[in-house]
């Protein structure tokens, strides 16, 4: 906890620095990102539904990753979520609530599941690798949102490419001011996570699968199945990281949908050393990070590029730190 | 009993605290929200301009913020209304759908929206009528070279971006009816990449003459205009100081004058909630050559293409506007 804490300050220390070359005073623009991110209730709003999507992209990740298998196709799999919300909750949501969102929701799960199995059976079955192949997938989901909102969903205006509004029956309820029920879900979906991962034995193959396929092979586990079964639940929660943006934040796809959280998650999950708890927390600064990003811009005036390389600078401060923690304890355990 | 009292104090402060819809007022402040970097040398760096010409001339305090999606056009107009600001400016078609629902919330700002046809009593159109440069830009093109192609690169397919595009065609139609004009749309306002590449594969197809309405990406189609040899026309800006040997002339936008019409109207009292529309007769919208590739057009031709644009002035030659 305290060397979080040194992390920040030191992190906070080298933004200052960029701060001041760029011209504008570090300390009205760092109090504006704090304030942004924790300042009222504004901000804390802001600060959690920017947190949602990342919490949930980032036990995707974790999650992968633990199983050896490097899925860099959140951002994909959310994209598919999202896509399969909208076009499943603008067609059920005739009918009454809850059963439009649930419907939405189970959509959403899914797409991103089916996504990310892709990649996995591609491995598996053809030995591509996974990073190509998830990176190549985020492309096509990316470019099959483009479409839909060009096509099939978009509004009936026909004026931007955005879908009409999903119907108010699918949507998730809200828990306080703009806060959905989905940041409560994604919440109680670390805890899951996390039994998943150190209480079941399906956990504990994906665990050893991750850490030593061999090893796990001569066990009597199958390495293939754990993949497949892994980025099931892997996509299945990136899916749901687009489908919950959908019904409770934005309540309609468009052109861009994701400002790259399926990426950021990548780095939430890293620097939560893939741990679920270390996932919310981290997810949790990140998204302190870009609601205060914004108040940034919008209060001390500091451009948006500017903004980018103090998020940079924070994350690689804490990376570094890490790092030097984990050489610590192995000088401690080897002398 | 003292720790249930306290909490029920805690959340009183932060239900107090917390309210989204005080509006504090000191002095009067304007906040732009651009769909891109205003280091864009195009639709956002004029945007930013017209800002700070704002802040110059009328000596009001200003701030500005970048913004890609609806939740953050939806974000930055209720976080700039609750502090107070009186105008703040979503800067293109896109921002119409946050501005209308979040501007019931603070009636006491007015959202202004550069394209779109919403009106509400606190949120109005600043129409670009930015096809009557590109109109006149499509006929420079099919002048200068009869037998030729033309084409334009896009960012997203919206459309304020596709009604210059349909000006640009009409402009090349009018000075001759089958001249073929390509359009492509790259799905975005950043990937110079992607802009370089669908203008080369516009220019295998004999593409001559390339426009660009693709805001940061608009480099890559002067960098693919350059590595082939072609003419391109820039938007919205003065933007032959990007590209000085492939940029022949632009389509500008005088936004700095509009916005500070609109803002002294806000500041004043005086504004009433409409579509305001800016044209080549207004003289906000222009055609602006490169100096230096002014031998590049015939005296006869550059002689026909002013009195084109006279004629759009005096509107005498219809212009297709796209509907908002």
């Amino acid at each position: 906890m305290l060397r979080a804490l040194a992390a920040v300050v030191v992190a906070f220390a080298a933004s200052a620095l960029v701060l001041l070359v760029s011209g504008a005073r570090p300390l009205p623009a760092l109090a504006a990102l704090v304030a942004g991110a924790v300042g009222d209730r504004f901000a804390l709003t802001d600060t959690l539904l920017k947190t949602c999507p990342l919490l949930l992209t980032g036990l995707a990740v974790a999650l992968a990753f633990r199983c050896g298998f490097w899925n860099i196709g959140a951002e994909g799999q959310l994209l598919m979520g999202a896509l399969a919300a909208t076009a499943v909750g603008r067609t059920t949501g005739a009918a009454t609530f809850p059963l439009p969102l649930l419907a939405a929701l189970g959509a959403a799960t899914a797409a991103g599941a089916l996504w990310a199995t892709l990649a996995a059976l591609l491995r598996v079955l053809r030995g591509v690798n996974e990073i190509v192949a998830t990176i190549m997938l985020n492309f096509i989901a990316a470019r099959l949102v483009g479409w839909a909102v060009h096509g099939p969903l978009m509004e009936a205006a026909g004026r931007y490419p955005q879908s009409d509004p999903v119907p108010t029956a699918a949507l998730l309820p809200m828990v306080a001011g703009r806060v959905h029920l989905g940041v409560a879900l994604a919440a109680a979906l670390a805890a899951v996570i996390w039994a998943l991962l150190f209480r079941t034995s399906v956990g504990f193959r994906w665990r050893v699968v991750g850490d030593n396929a061999q090893a796990a092979r001569v066990a009597g586990f199958s390495p293939e199945r754990a993949v497949l079964t892994a980025m099931l639940a892997s996509g299945a929660l990136a899916g749901l990281a687009g489908g919950i943006e959908v019904l409770g934040v934005t309540g309609r796809l468009f052109e861009q949908f994701s400002s790259g959280q399926g990426y950021t998650a990548i780095a939430v999950a890293l620097l939560a050393r893939l741990h679920p708890a270390g996932v919310t927390l981290a997810a949790l600064f990140f998204g302190a990070l870009a609601a205060g990003s914004g108040a940034m811009q919008r209060v001390a005036g500091v451009s948006a590029v500017f903004v980018a390389i103090v998020q940079a600078g924070t994350l690689l401060a804490l990376l570094a730190l890490e790092a030097s923690r984990g050489r610590t304890i192995a000088a401690a355990e080897h002398p | 009993m003292l720790g249930r009292r306290l909490l029920l104090l805690f959340v009183v402060a932060f239900a107090l605290g917390g309210c989204e819809r005080e509006q504090r007022s000191t002095g009067f402040r304007v906040a732009l929200l651009s769909p891109g970097p205003i280091s864009d040398a195009g639709w956002n760096a004029a945007a930013y301009e017209g800002l700070l010409a704002v802040r110059d001339q009328l000596g009001v305090e200003v701030s500005q913020v970048e913004t890609r999606t609806p939740p953050e056009f939806e974000e930055a107009f209720r976080d700039y209304a609750r502090r107070g600001f009186q105008l703040v400016i979503g800067h293109g078609f896109e921002f119409q759908d946050a501005a209308a629902k979040v501007a019931p919330d603070f009636p006491r700002t007015v959202f202004l929206t550069t394209s779109g046809s919403t009106v509400r009593p606190n949120v109005a159109p600043l129409v670009f009528r930015l096809e009557d440069a590109t109109f006149v830009l499509g006929y420079l093109a099919a002048r200068l070279q009869p037998d030729g192609k033309a084409c334009a690169v896009g960012g997203m397919d919206i459309p304020s971006v596709r009604g210059t595009f349909v000006a640009f065609e009409a402009g090349a139609k009018h000075a001759r009816p089958d001249y073929p004009v390509t359009v492509s749309y790259i799905g975005g306002w950043d990937d110079l990449g992607a802009a370089r590449a669908a203008t080369l594969a516009l220019i295998d197809r004999g593409c001559r003459y390339v426009f660009q309405n693709a805001d940061a990406a608009g480099p890559g189609v002067f960098q693919a205009a350059r590595e082939r040899g072609i003419y391109a026309f820039g938007s919205n800006r003065v933007q032959h100081e990007v590209a000085p040997t492939a940029v022949l002339a632009s389509a500008v936008i005088d936004i700095p004058h509009a916005f500070v019409a609109v803002a002294r109207d806000v500041k004043d009292g005086r504004f009433q909630a409409r579509p305001i529309e800016e044209t080549m007769a207004d003289g906000t919208i222009a055609v602006v050559y490169n100096p230096a590739l002014a031998a590049v057009v015939p005296a006869d031709v550059r002689h026909d293409v002013d009195a084109l644009a006279a004629a759009v002035r005096a509107r005498t030659v219809a212009v297709p506007y796209a509907a908002l």
